[in-house]
């Protein structure tokens, strides 16, 4: 038997899981895109062409949440990847000693996102939540932290908070991967700490950074679960993210066609993010 | 070797037949809470039947109570047979009704219910379902601020000089009872910190403003009480009115003068009720089945009818009940149940046993020991209880939806008054066509 022929066969079961699980509703999701479609004609759909796109890019609440998304995915992929990686540098030391620290410090990736949003519901209440509470008792005033001045920011900091260690974690591993050596002759040569981290660590650091701020800004570009356990789609939708909108729009409208049409603009706008970030990573490695 | 694999084989398919002998009826019922337990309870003196045949008897199905109407709408667009009997509202009929099929409902359902409560259940002049829980709006009011603001002279002069500031009159405290939405409006200024600092609670009232369906069915007796309707009898859309603008200003008062809790616009029906079960709030409009949970908080809360307005007073009602799936595999057992949840009978034992039917005058009297609450419900649902015009429609959630997005947008500040009003206008008549 060929490598060739061996190499299909064990690739098989996972192509054809692949096709099961992603190619089944990739094609359903083209099929309905580009018919009318609603519940009552789920298996009888009427081709429509790209009226469905036309009606999506002409609906001010789509473009609504495609510059939440955006906001929100930019901001998140930022902060996370800013703060992971200064928490990695400053903690190396502390977790070459004690490796088990780095388990406490995931605790809220391991949290389901909806959980995450349950819990910052009851948690940020006016007057069931302790946080309002002992900033009511300690200073006679707490700010409204779901009103609509504030949400944003707290939808933020709430994604920030939980994603964090996600981006420690790869920077963290990158950063210990850094030979030992390099650091020593730097050190010989008496560069000092923070010089060091500019022109070596970073530099070398660098697709990893790449990476990690790709990894978040599609994860916060595609948010869903704590925001809308959170606040929902927000008054007048303002926190109505893209997968937001394509759930309302199917489920809550029954349009299905056109939420179809916009999970095919998000994927395709994914995609085009993916192929960008690539060609970065790969100009960095260079 | 091969004569035990054939017995093995005989007895597999004897079992599977005398599974299919022993199919029951599956009721898909609304998950948690009291309608729950009432629905168990009633479950039970049904199958204790002695004449009910084994294949007739039910069983109950129960899923999560987040998420439930839509999970519902795809089992039944797929032609589920995982039930029998489903969950439908009055404000998903229209949507659920090509999946389901009428019913005829028993001799005794008109006396027991009531035409009120039937409609409900009605879409397109057919009976979809048994009325089994009524839903509507009471105003909850702390009776110890009210009675103390009309015995206290100088409160009376400081409510005047506040209702003179922010309302262009000065008006004088009245009972609950009696109250306008006016009334409501500057006894909520009264009791809020923001406007008047030696208030007691924190917050006049509370408002729960989330982007969400429900709201708005709370919002809808303030409206409705100026004559404000989704559409007329000619179906032209009618929401861009003066009885709209005059209620959703209002609203939008008590948001900017902070009356309301700044996040309510978060708020649904649980962070409402810990807002005025805190404390911090003298008088809210919300729905019937927080009595219990307000007034264990609070217990000088009182409760009336939500306050009147130039047409007078309303509430929103709407029922859940149970109704048949068109792809019922035991369709005769499944109406037999329903007949019989129809009956008197039924009505009472669900009543006794937590649930919240809406009960005819006489039917409720039979339990104005076990359940007083119900005679109230019963009496406003037949004396202020309305659905808006389409309120049954198939696009009946997708209007709530839509009027939810854009008012919630105008109270939080991010849209005026007209264009709110034309956007829930436009949406309304691409819905409702």
């Amino acid at each position: 038997m060929t490598n060739r022929r061996e190499n299909a066969i064990l690739a098989a079961p996972l192509v054809l899981f692949l096709l099961a699980i992603l190619g089944f509703p990739t094609v359903l999701a083209l099929v309905y895109g580009v018919s009318d479609t609603s519940f009552q004609t789920l298996t009888s759909p009427e081709f429509s062409g790209l009226a469905n796109f036309r009606q999506v890019l002409a609906d001010p609440t789509f473009w609504q949440a495609a510059w939440f998304s955006l906001r929100f995915g930019a901001i998140t992929a930022v902060l996370q990847c800013a703060l992971g990686l200064a928490l990695a540098v400053y903690l190396a030391p502390l977790v070459r000693l004690h490796g088990w620290t780095v388990a406490i410090l995931i605790i809220p990736m391991i949290v389901a996102p909806a959980m995450m949003g349950l819990m910052y519901r009851l948690v940020l209440h006016e007057f069931a939540g302790p946080l309002p509470h002992y900033l009511y008792q300690w200073l006679g005033w707490s700010p409204a932290f779901l009103s609509p001045a504030h949400v944003f920011k707290t939808v933020v900091v709430a994604e920030t908070l939980q994603w964090t260690p996600f981006a420690f974690l790869l920077f963290l591993t990158a950063y210990q991967s850094i030979p030992e050596d390099l650091r020593e002759a730097a050190a010989v040569d008496g560069t000092r700490p923070w010089r060091r981290f500019w022109t070596i660590e970073l530099p070398l650091m660098l697709p990893t950074v790449w990476v990690a701020l790709f990894i978040r800004f599609i994860d916060g570009f595609r948010v869903f679960d704590n925001i809308y356990t959170l606040v929902g789609a927000g008054p007048g939708g303002s926190t109505t993210s893209m997968s937001i909108y394509i759930y309302e729009t199917f489920l809550r409208r029954g349009e299905i066609g056109k939420a179809m049409a916009a999970a095919i603009l998000l994927f395709v706008t994914a995609f085009l993010a993916l192929a960008l970030a690539q060609r970065l990573t790969r100009k960095a490695a260079r | 070797m091969t004569r035990k694999m054939h017995l093995l084989a005989t007895a597999a398919a004897l079992s599977l037949l005398s599974g299919l002998a022993q199919a029951e009826v599956t009721v898909l019922g609304w998950p948690g809470g009291p309608e729950e337990t009432a629905l168990r309870a009633v479950t039970e003196v049904y199958n204790a039947q002695p004449d009910l045949a084994e294949e007739n008897k039910v069983e109950l199905l129960f899923t999560s109570r987040d998420g439930f109407f839509d999970k519902l709408q795809v089992d039944l667009a797929a032609g589920s047979t995982a039930f029998d009997v489903n969950l439908i509202a009055t404000y998903s009929i229209g949507r659920y009704a090509p999946y389901m099929e009428p019913i005829t409902l028993s001799d005794q359902a008109g006396a027991v219910f009531g035409d009120t409560v039937l409609k409900t259940m009605q879409f397109d002049g057919q009976q979809y379902g048994v009325p089994t829980d009524l839903s509507l709006h009471f105003l909850y009011f702390r009776l110890d601020l009210t009675d103390a603001l009309m015995a206290d002279d100088a409160a009376k002069a400081r409510y005047a000089e506040i209702s003179q500031q922010h309302l262009g009159k000065a008006m004088e405290p009245k009972a609950p009872a009696d109250w306008t939405w006016e009334d409501f409006v500057a006894n909520a200024l009264y009791f809020s910190q923001s406007v008047n600092p030696d208030s007691p609670t924190r917050y006049g009232t509370v408002i729960q403003a989330k982007n969400l369906l429900f709201n708005m069915m709370v919002f809808h007796s303030w409206p409705r009480s100026y004559g404000g309707n989704w559409m007329d009898d000619a179906g032209t859309i009618t929401v861009d009115s003066e009885a709209f603008r005059t209620a959703l200003s209002q609203v939008k008062m008590l948001f900017d003068l902070g009356a309301t809790p700044p996040d309510s616009t978060s708020y649904e029906y649980a962070e409402a009720n810990a807002a005025y079960a805190a404390g911090q709030v003298a008088a809210m409009v919300q729905w019937n089945a927080a009595a219990g949970e307000l007034t264990a908080a609070q217990a000088a809360t009182g409760t009336t009818a939500p306050p009147a307005g130039p047409d007078g007073k309303f509430t929103h009602i709407h029922g859940l009940g149970l109704g048949l799936n068109k792809a019922a595999e035991n369709k005769e057992g499944a109406i037999a149940f329903l007949q019989w949840l129809s009956t008197e009978e039924a009505a009472l034992a669900y009543a006794k046993a937590g649930g919240a039917p809406g009960l005819a005058a006489e039917t409720a009297a039979k339990l104005a020991t076990d359940r007083p609450d119900l005679v109230q419900v019963g009496e406003y649902a037949s004396t202020y209880g309305f659905v808006m015009n389409g309120g049954t429609s198939e696009k009946a959630l997708s209007v709530y939806e839509a009027q939810a997005k854009e008012f919630t947008g105008y109270w939080a500040g991010t849209q005026d008054l007209d264009t709110a009003l034309k956007n829930a206008a436009t949406a309304m008549a691409d819905l409702l066509k």
